[in-house]
């Protein structure tokens, strides 16, 4: 594969991540807040899902959050271009939508409901495709505050 | 929500089921048809009197499958609407036959469903997706997610979930058209080979192949066309609702699952019955996790506290609540478009006192709830 096919590297959904350098190696988070009830949706809405209104803003989401519930996929669905099995994770933001994702760089054991972690990037290339996609993933971070208490590990 | 009020009185006279299980010889069209000629051979229904068909089915097996499937009955110009919704495809039709009947529009319906639903983990969105490379669109992660949710905030240990598929087998033994046919111990459940911890094998529905079918009547038709009002049914209660994720996105929580609430609480007003008068129940347990969930959300168990009936045995055939009688997505399988009628034709055989060795004594109501991709759950309520 040449060089310039290498470098083209793309965000896996734009509506919901969008890469904030020219390596495509960091982005952040996009969603909406709705301006009468002012809940946040993660990714594209044309309308609120909380109280339908009109009337939304695009806003960036924090890349941190905590996690929610995790399982380890030993079946992955058809497709799944990473490792067997993954840990998949949700995690909820600190402005609340949860966000699906791999959990990488952590042991089993130290799988926990309330971890904080942090969006980290990964390029997946899968031979289907000759562009290279930057996939959000989570990763574990030793310390977070901002879902109302402070957590330390 | 909002709730059309139902104008006349409707009523199951026919049900049909083709066993559920793997029939590689058999085509949808030919296992959908087969489920067909046995519900207008129950309801004693003539096919000519037959004035509209909804036919739900998932899985891409050709165009227009529900007119192949009625065109070797000889095809008599009626609508044939094919419905997916994905697992409450089959349900769907049901609720629309049922509303079509209530308004006004016909008089008799025809809702039937088949599948022959490919192997493998099942996925929601296109191949294409982003959800691929993110790796969050696995039906049994879904529950997983789920099931860790709820073991974390109600303290349920792994044997309670595990009795739920236990159960389901009991049941299904008791069922000649049930996909799983051997029982098997907690112990067993919780050593089978794990697919998304917590969940393992025995924890997750069978993708099954099968179908299912019920004629729907006006009550005040049924002298018209000849139909015998001793075995028909009421339909009490039909209610659907879709997805609301309240700006959550994937909420995998331990006490919302899908729109079960809403759509429960919206089928009790409409028959004007409570959780009190339901006799049996049938759910989706695509997964373990998900029976207790639904019996929760359906007001039919205190927030959290579904596993200890469980456990007690009191949804059980012999309990109190009797819970998936026939075995269940666990056990029966899970062809996607013929599983929410598969639950009407359970109830309606429990109802008329026809369910043999699995007879729940003296069962005057039933519930069946039945949920799908895209937050969908559909509530019927039948009453004998
Ligand atoms: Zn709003």
């Amino acid at each position: 594969m040449s060089a310039s096919t290498e470098s083209k590297v793309v965000s896996v959904d734009p509506s919901r991540l969008r890469l904030t350098d020219g390596e495509g190696t960091t982005g952040v988070f996009l969603g909406m807040r709705c301006r009468d009830c002012g809940i946040y949706v993660f990714g594209a809405a044309l309308f609120c899902q909380s109280c339908s209104s009109g009337d939304l803003e695009s806003v960036e989401l924090s890349g941190r959050g905590i996690l929610y519930s995790y399982t380890i996929v030993r079946v992955p669905p058809a497709g799944w271009p990473g490792p067997v099995p993954y840990v998949l994770g949700e995690v909820e933001l600190p402005e609340g939508p949860h966000v699906l994702a791999e959990v990488t760089d952590i042991p089993e054991a130290d799988l926990k409901i309330g971890l904080a972690v942090a969006m980290a990037l990964q390029k997946v290339q899968d031979g289907q495709s000759e562009t290279a996609r930057m996939v959000y993933k989570w990763r574990p971070i030793p310390q977070f505050t901002g879902v109302g208490q402070e957590e330390t590990r | 929500m909002t709730q059309f009020k139902p104008v006349r009185d409707v009523v199951v006279v026919g049900v049909g089921l083709h066993p559920f299980g793997r029939f590689p010889g058999k085509d949808l069209a030919t296992l959908a048809r087969e489920a067909v000629v046995a519900a207008l051979q129950d309801g004693g229904v003539w096919w000519r009197d037959i004035p509209v068909a909804y036919f739900g089915h998932v899985y891409y097996q050709g165009m227009s499958v529900g007119e192949t499937a009625l065109g070797a009955l000889g095809l008599t110009g009626i609508p044939i609407i094919n419905v997916e919704n994905a697992c409450s495809s089959g349900s769907t039709a049901f609720w629309q036959a049922y509303w079509g009947i209530t308004a006004g529009v016909y008089d008799l319906a025809l809702a039937f469903g088949a599948e022959k639903v490919p192997g493998g983990p099942v996925t929601v969105t296109a191949a294409d997706s982003p959800e691929r490379y993110i790796g969050g669109d696995h039906m049994m992660a879904g529950y997983a997610l789920r099931m860790r949710r709820y073991m974390e905030e109600t303290g349920a240990p792994a044997a309670a979930l595990a009795q739920v598929a236990v159960k389901a087998r009991q049941n299904a033994l008791l069922n000649p058209y049930a996909h799983r046919k051997q029982t098997y111990t907690v112990e067993d459940v919780l050593a089978s080979r794990p697919i998304a911890d917590p969940l393992t094998l025995y924890q997750c529905c069978p993708t099954s192949e099968g179908s299912a079918a019920a004629v729907l009547c006006a009550r005040e038709a049924l002298g018209r066309y000849g139909l015998d009002p001793s075995r028909a049914i009421s339909v009490v209660a039909a209610t659907l609702t879709s997805g609301n994720y309240n700006g959550r996105g994937s909420d995998h929580s331990a006490f919302s699952p899908y729109r079960t609430e809403p759509a429960g609480r919206a089928a009790y007003e409409m028959s004007g019955l409570g959780p009190e008068d339901i006799d049996l129940l049938q759910v989706h347990d695509a997964a373990t996790i998900g029976e207790l969930q639904q019996i929760e959300a359906l007001d039919l168990a205190p927030r959290g506290e579904a596993w200890q009936a469980t456990l007690e045995g009191r949804t059980a055939l012999t309990g109190d609540l009797p819970v998936n009688t026939d075995g269940g997505l666990l056990a029966m399988g899970h062809p996607f478009g013929a599983t929410g009628i598969r639950m009407v034709h359970e109830t309606v055989t429990q109802l008329r006192g026809e369910a043999g060795p699995r007879q729940v004594p003296k069962a005057r109501v039933g519930m069946a709830q039945c949920s799908g991709a895209g937050d969908v759950t559909t509530v019927h309520i039948l009453a004998r």
